[in-house]
């Protein structure tokens, strides 16, 4: 044990006297800590602005006058999606996807104004999150600190010295990678620091010591690849050249290689072409608005059957919001059976790319800590889903005042004169239907289960690495 | 110092023979073709969509026709469906394509409570972004030419062949010199030639061939400069492309990150949802008021209408459609505050790319391309016109209250892709 706290000792000891190594390293700690304190910031504030705008949209629509309630079921609510706890260290696609959702009768809206399509477009390459910093920087950092950690001596003839001596070829393996490791755990140490304020904003730990010590294994997975391609090649210059190429390959390309395969293979219809076939579905239905609509006439006929009436100007209720009641159930069904489709092909997307991750463990991080951040495509589609129930909860509530609440007569001959309209309302007392909206992601144990295969596919990547340095170790020795 | 043909073929016999240098080209080839043909496929396959979507839109059209009989209901029912077609050249620079929307179904509806809708790719796979030639270009270029050059010297150095290479030829930068193009030239077809191939394929016109063909050598030229200029220091190959590779992290991540996040400090802008529901709050609280204090505020800018305001019923397509108008009368500033916000931000983005090759090149491709932030605003510009042509269009039917007519419906504006430019 205490030789390889010297092996590592020493090794801090020549990055301390070459200036490259240790500017990299101050460089590495400087870009987490940026990127964590900018990312806390920027998700503080739009958290704050949203929260803001949710209360405002809330307060709004109770403050509505008495009105007719079919036009508040047209006026509709606003959603306003909040970050994670994680978000601020991994943002995933939040910043892609829309902050704000319109609720109104009769349609499924999608998200409007992403970030992106509001910014300066200078991240094209890469945002400044600590995930990203992390996943794709960090290992061509521990690259540049790491190559020649073993080419080094054998380059130097220092090797076969060092092993008369009474050195095992193991110890100074396991020594590089310790020293290499010290270094993984200086660039974790404002990330850690990010995960703690996380913690303390409600995130559960079983998720912040999966998430950190996910970071870890992926960093430890660099450290080992780059301590046994320099023990693997005979020259500084051939091990750095093949670990750039592998970092280029593993960190840069393939994921956007991967990216296109998936795009390429699996299809997946706009949201407008799914709109038209909503729209020919839905016109089978009849028009809610319309209570002449032939394809209500079964519905007429059961509801004066069941109220044992003649007309429907009898009936206890108002014929009208029944049948809007009945409509926006019906339709909604439709709709939600359209929205369903759409979301399992975007998983099934989403699953096709995390594939790819058997073949670089960038993917594997990246999927892992999406997911357990809670900021990836599921937990997006957890939000509309929520925002679906909330909007046919309020116009359900609407509809059973008119049905309920407004006298049929009334309701018809509102446009006679003002006079009409203004009996055809019902109290602002039945705008009172909205409760506190707050999105929060997945629980832990649903996210730690989501992200069993990227789970898998890290530990993959750790066996292989340890079975290759194991493999390297014992060639060398023999 | 005149290099020759013979200098040339003779430097390609031995870089080329190298194993390492000829792997690295044929990766790059691969890629390259990859990123075009990837590219074409999905140029094609919106270019697909915008066909269906036409059909659909026009069979929907029929139906409302077909269904209605008055000028207001079918403003009310009939969508239309604008679109930005991918250009001859989005192949090769996908650009925002995956995150602006570029198609919209809109209605004579108060435009503001519509255009925003995005209809866009799957979030994930659109943060990891295209690899595309841009990207080719821009990222995958200088690193290619990092690890070609920064051994150029090093080598020679480290195998001991440097003095006497140096003594021995005629001129002792004419040998480097010679090296250096060989390996650049050699780079630059094996991006260009799959392009050009790729492009003449597409039918992209020969000028846009020629820029995009003088942008890669742009890049090379930088970047090769960059080697070149640091390849004489005397560091080993390593410590060298450890500097160059710290150069091109700098550029193309650090500065633009950083850049950003200055530029989103520095320019302020309206919150999207303020406009949204400013025009909301216009259209609904109409309902309520007077409709004379509607109209009132509508003809302020359709004088023409002045005489036309007064309502016989309680309810008026012409009442309901100048509310929709007020409504987005009212959001217009914050509307304009928040378009001038977003190009804001790109044109300072712009300044700043002088100081990053990378992000200079893959603006420069998608400008190219019509496939940038400009591209995205113009194409809202024209979904904009588009509505105010509708509502030209209906105006004078609604106001003047004129007979219904199906014939009439034969002039109602098409969107038309290519008329606006």
């Amino acid at each position: 044990m205490s030789t390889l706290l010297i092996i590592a000792h020493d090794e801090w000891r020549y990055w301390r006297r070459s200036k490259l190594a240790l500017v990299t390293i101050i460089i590495s700690i400087v870009m987490a800590l940026t990127s964590v304190v900018l990312t806390t910031i920027s998700v503080a504030d739009e958290n704050h602005q949203r929260a803001h705008l949710q209360q405002q949209a809330e307060q709004t629509f109770v403050e509505q006058p008495d009105r007719h309630p079919h036009r508040m079921v047209h006026y509709g609510h606003y959603l306003f999606r909040n970050s994670t706890p994680l978000s601020t260290i991994d943002p995933g696609i939040d910043s892609y996807t829309g902050k704000a959702i319109f609720l109104e009768g009769h349609r499924q809206n999608s998200a409007t104004f992403s970030n992106q399509q509001h910014s300066s477009q200078l991240t094209e390459f890469g945002p400044l999150s600590p995930a990203f910093v992390l996943q794709t920087i960090a290992p061509l950092l521990l690259i540049l600190i790491g190559y020649s950690a073993i080419s080094r001596e054998t380059e130097a003839g220092t090797l076969s010295f060092l092993l008369a001596q009474g050195l095992s070829y193991w110890q100074l393996l396991l020594g590089k990678v310790a020293a290499l490791f010290s270094v993984n755990l200086l660039v974790l140490s404002p990330f850690i620091l990010g995960c703690l304020l996380a913690a303390s904003h409600g995130e559960s730990s079983a998720i912040i010591v999966t998430f950190i010590l996910s970071y870890l294994v992926y960093l430890l997975v660099w450290t080992l690849f780059i301590v046994a391609i320099s023990a693997l090649t005979n020259s500084n210059n051939s091990s750095f050249a093949m670990l750039i190429c592998c970092w280029l390959f593993a960190c840069l390309l393939l994921p956007r290689i991967a990216a296109n395969t998936t795009q390429y293979l699996v299809e997946q219809p706009s949201k407008i072409e799914n709109d038209f076939a909503v729209k020919a579905k839905l016109r089978e239905l009849g028009d809610g608005h319309n209570s002449a609509d032939p394809a209500f006439l079964q519905l007429k006929a059961n509801l004066l059957a069941q109220y044992q009436v003649e007309k429907v100007e009898d009936l206890p209720v108002n014929f009208r919001g029944i049948v809007a009641k009945n409509s926006e159930a019906e339709l909604t069904k439709i709709l939600n059976t359209f929205a369903k489709e759409q979301m399992q092909r975007e998983l099934k997307q989403s699953t096709t790319n995390q594939l790819f991750a058997w073949l670089t463990p960038a993917l594997a991080i990246r999927g892992l800590s999406m997911q357990l951040a809670g900021t990836d495509i599921s937990s997006y589609h957890k939000f509309l889903r929520e925002a679906e129930q909330v909007r046919y909860e309020f116009v359900q509530s609407l509809n059973k005042a008119h049905a309920e609440q407004l006298n049929y007569q009334t309701d018809i001959n509102r446009y006679q004169d003002s006079q009409a309209l203004q009996n055809a309302r019902v109290s602002a007392n039945n705008w009172q239907i909205l409760n506190n909206f707050e999105f929060k992601p997945f629980n832990a144990e649903q996210r730690l289960t989501q992200s069993k295969l990227a789970l898998m596919q890290l530990t993959f990547w750790l066996i292989i690495l340890a079975v290759f340095l194991g493999l390297v170790g014992r060639k060398s020795q023999c | 110092m005149l290099i020759s043909l013979k200098d040339l073929k003779r430097e390609a016999n031995f870089l080329l023979r190298q194993k390492r240098i000829f792997v690295l080209l044929l990766i790059t080839l691969i890629l390259t073709s990859f990123a075009l043909y990837t590219g074409i496929i999905e140029a094609n396959k919106q270019q697909q969509s915008i066909t269906r979507l036409l059909q659909a839109d026009a069979q929907e059209q029929e139906i409302v026709f077909n269904s209605k009989n008055d000028y207001g209901s079918i403003a009310y029912y009939n969508f239309h469906l604008t679109y930005l077609p991918p250009s001859q050249l989005a192949f090769a620079a996908m650009g925002n394509r995956d995150t602006h929307p570029w198609k919209h179904r809109i209605r004579m509806l108060a435009l503001e409570g519509q255009i925003y809708e995005s209809d866009i790719g799957h979030p994930e796979l659109a943060a990891t972004g295209h690899f595309d030639f841009a990207f080719v270009l821009s990222v995958l270029l200088p690193l290619i030419l990092i690890l070609l050059l920064h051994d150029l010297f090093a080598n020679e150095r480290a195998a001991g062949r440097y003095d006497l290479l140096t003594v021995t030829a005629s001129s002792p930068l004419k040998i480097w010199v010679t090296r250096a193009l060989v390996l650049t030239l050699s780079l630059f077809l094996t991006f260009i030639l799959p392009f050009v191939v790729a492009a003449v394929f597409n039918q992209v016109a020969i000028s846009q061939i020629i820029l995009v063909g003088l942008i890669c050598l742009a890049q090379i030229i930088v970047w090769a400069a960059i080697c070149f200029g640091l390849a004489k220091t005397n560091a080993p190959a390593p410590r060298l492309a450890s500097i160059l590779l710290s150069i091109w992290l700098i550029t193309a991540f650090v500065i633009p990150v950083v850049g950003d996040a200055v530029i989103e400090q520095q320019i302020t802008s309206p919150n999207g949802g303020d406009i949204l529901m400013v025009q909301r709050e216009a259209v609904n609280d109409a309902w309520d008021l007077p409709p004379q204090t509607t109209f009132d505020a509508f003809t302020q800018t359709h004088p023409e209408w002045k005489n036309h305001t007064s309502m016989n019923k309680m309810f008026e397509w012409k009442w309901y459609y100048a509310f929709q108008q007020v409504g987005d009368q009212q959001a217009a500033e914050l509307t304009k505050a928040y378009t001038e916000a977003a190009k804001l931000k790109y044109q300072a983005a712009n300044w700043l790319s002088v100081l990053s090759p990378s992000i200079a090149v893959q603006r420069a491709m998608t400008r190219i391309a019509n496939t940038d932030a400009i591209a995205s605003a113009n194409y809202q510009q024209q979904v904009r016109d588009f509505h105010a042509e509708l509502r030209s269009f209906y105006y004078p039917l609604i106001f003047n209250q004129v007979e219904f007519d199906q014939q009439q419906l034969a002039l109602l504006p098409q969107f038309s892709a290519n008329s606006h430019k």
